[in-house]
């Protein structure tokens, strides 16, 4: 009787992946077009359009928005630690309001915080910082609350009896905070750490509002790119972020260790 | 040099409205294994958390070998404190936790190592350094957080309920090797728990708390044999606690007094209570192995009531019968009785019974 249902699931599950990947495979087919019109031909390909991208109308976007999305989450990292700190484990006076305030930027729509953003930037004279600084500040805004809600939820996680266990062994404050708590809020912290560097390194809506002439990030270069022409060196680029978005997913697996959250337990 | 290890002067503590601990005088001698007992609630664990320095006193004083220890954060005791959950580090070894309190002394690579190694061998648990708690059992985590406690050879240990998280083998097991440790080391341990057993298994002293006070403090046979109030007559071992309306005559001739029990006023003799004095005693307690049956096979060579009782239940322990008996048509006692004499024991049956002087306790409330 339970044969249907099951085969079932797993045909919608099917559906599902494939709806997911069938779009990246057509993108990838697309790079290895051999026209300039974006063609597939299985027995005629190329990888002319990556070579393409060896040059400073790319990788300067490239190295911009690597840079930003590193200042970003490492920025994100540290204030969203603290943050969470002071809200989800020493319980400051008025914890809960605090931690519906930092949260609050996820309930406004990318477009209204770029605006938003642009605007008082201009409004309060601060002109010289539209650009990069700019967009580190905005970029912070926006991946701020991801960070505390996930370090908050390690460190609501945290038992505080081991904090006394390292207090009644000799452990000062900052000792215990090092030895004791870091290490296990670690992988709530990367995982917020990650999220930080994708949502940075992919960003649009709020980017567009910020970039200066020849500081363009690299999600903003392919939508001026994709406004002249539709070749296959934008499927290309695609390709190649998408794989470095997958080697920095690995690197920050390999110091956080985060996926061990979502398998019970570090070790 | 003092013998008295920690002291505590008329130390008080309230939460809010509720006060939780209420002027607590204790002196806990130097190497000892001391009890605190008494059931949920009566204030044990907050007298454990205020010796550690987890809670202040809202008023009185405690001492640490002679030092008082107001404004000392837990850090800075030198205490070591065995959790009820344990509450090893999860991300450390076996070596890395038992370890810790020796790294931060600021000790040596070396010296850590060692240390640990030698706390892990007075519990008896090497060959585990490297694995983590998650991988130990219950009884293995409990010997690590022992071991951790130690290691940095603290003068005094605090065990918070250690053991209740033990199923009842390894329990009876650990008791005797906690004692053992305990012997071995020469430490001060101070055992909060809420089982009777395991303070008159292990203690040198027992401190029975009540309703945040103490209620009674001594060796484990003295409070076992002497209990003072109702309250620790029956929450130590099992006992008949019977309502006395008078003490009739206190002055015979072989030192006992004489009371009347219940309502009816049956006369039976008691113990005399150095410090008791007669007109206060309200209950007494008679522990049901001293009810015995009166024939030469339970004979008593010392001065003993006789009464005649009928036999309402009985129950087979195996060892032990435990029988429930109606005397002077008012009064129903609780004895143990080997199982050899079950033939004796039919329900319905009138039985003599001897209950020497000395096991008649008067008991203050």
């Amino acid at each position: 009787m339970n044969r249907l249902p099951a085969i079932l699931f797993k045909i919608s599950l099917a559906a599902i992946l494939a709806f997911i990947t069938l779009p990246l495979l057509v993108v990838i087919a697309a790079s290895v077009s051999p026209t300039p019109a974006v063609t597939f031909r299985p027995s005629d390909w190329t990888l002319g359009w990556y070579a393409a991208l060896w040059d400073s109308r790319w990788l300067d976007p490239f190295l911009l928005s690597v840079k930003l999305a590193a200042t970003v989450s490492v920025a994100s990292g540290v204030l969203g630690a603290l943050g969470a700190y002071s809200v989800a484990y020493a319980k400051c006076p008025g914890h809960t309001a605090i931690m519906s305030f930092l949260l609050s930027p996820m309930a406004v729509p990318q477009i209204v915080k770029g605006v938003a953003i642009v605007l008082f930037l201009s409004s309060a004279g601060f002109f010289n910082l539209l650009g990069t600084p700019g967009l580190v500040v905005a970029h912070i805004v926006l991946t701020l609350p991801f960070v505390v809600r996930m370090a908050a939820t390690a460190m609501f996680n945290f038992d505080k009896r081991l904090d006394r266990a390292a207090r009644i062994l000799g452990a000062r404050p900052a000792q215990r905070i090092r030895y004791v708590l870091l290490p296990l809020i670690r992988s709530g912290l990367f995982s917020g750490m990650t999220f930080a560097f994708i949502l940075s390194f992919n960003n649009i809506p709020i980017s567009v509002f910020l970039v200066k002439p020849g500081q363009t990030t690299l999600p903003i270069t392919v939508i001026n790119h994709l406004e002249y022409s539709l070749d296959p060196v934008l499927a290309a680029v695609n390709v190649a972020s998408l794989l470095f978005i997958l080697g920095a997913i690995i690197l920050f697996e390999k110091i956080g260790g985060f996926s061990a959250q979502f398998h019970g337990g570090s070790k | 040099m003092s013998t008295i290890d920690i002291e505590l002067h008329s130390v008080s503590k309230k939460f809010g409205a509720n006060r939780i601990v209420k002027n607590v005088n204790l002196a806990i001698p130097k190497g000892k294994f001391v009890s605190i007992l008494g059931p949920s609630g009566c204030g044990k664990t907050t007298t454990l958390n205020m010796i550690a320095g987890f809670e202040s006193p809202t008023s009185g004083e405690i001492r640490i070998r002679g030092t008082d220890q107001t404004g000392i954060p837990p850090e800075a005791r030198k205490i070591g404190l065995v959790f009820q959950n344990y509450a090893l580090f999860p991300h450390m070894t076996v070596a890395e936790n038992v370890g810790f309190g020796l790294k931060m002394q600021g000790r040596s690579r070396e010296e850590v190592a060692a240390g640990a190694k030698r706390a892990l061998k007075s519990v008896r648990l090497e060959g585990f350094e490297n694995r983590y708690p998650k991988e130990l059992s219950g009884g293995q985590q409990q010997r690590v957080a022992v071991a951790r406690a130690i290691a940095p050879s603290p003068s005094v240990l605090l065990l918070d309920e250690p053991l209740s998280n033990l199923d009842l083998k390894l329990r009876e097991a650990m008791r005797v090797e906690l004692k053992e440790i305990q012997q071995d080391l020469g430490m001060t341990f101070v055992y909060v728990t809420h089982d009777q057993e395991e303070a008159m298994a292990m203690s040198d002293r027992i401190i029975v708390m009540q309703g945040g006070a103490v209620a009674q403090e001594g060796a484990p046979a003295d409070i076992y044999g002497r209990p003072r109030t109702s309250f620790v007559a029956d929450f130590i071992g099992k006992s008949n606690i019977l309502p006395i309306s008078a003490v009739a005559d206190a002055k015979t001739g072989n030192g006992s007094w004489r009371v009347l029990l219940g309502t009816a006023g049956m006369p039976i003799m008691a113990a005399r209570m150095p410090g008791l004095v007669p007109d206060k005693a309200r209950f007494c307690c008679i522990r049901p192995e001293a009810v015995r049956l009166a024939d030469a096979a339970g004979a008593l060579d010392e001065p003993a009531n006789l009464l005649t009782g009928t036999i309402q239940k009985v129950v087979n322990l195996g060892a032990y019968l435990e029988a429930w008996l109606l005397v002077d048509g008012e009064i129903t006692l609780k004895s143990m009785i080997r199982s050899s004499r079950l033939d004796k024991l039919a329900v319905g049956h009138r039985v003599e019974l001897a209950i020497a002087h000395a096991a008649v306790q008067l008991l203050e409330e």
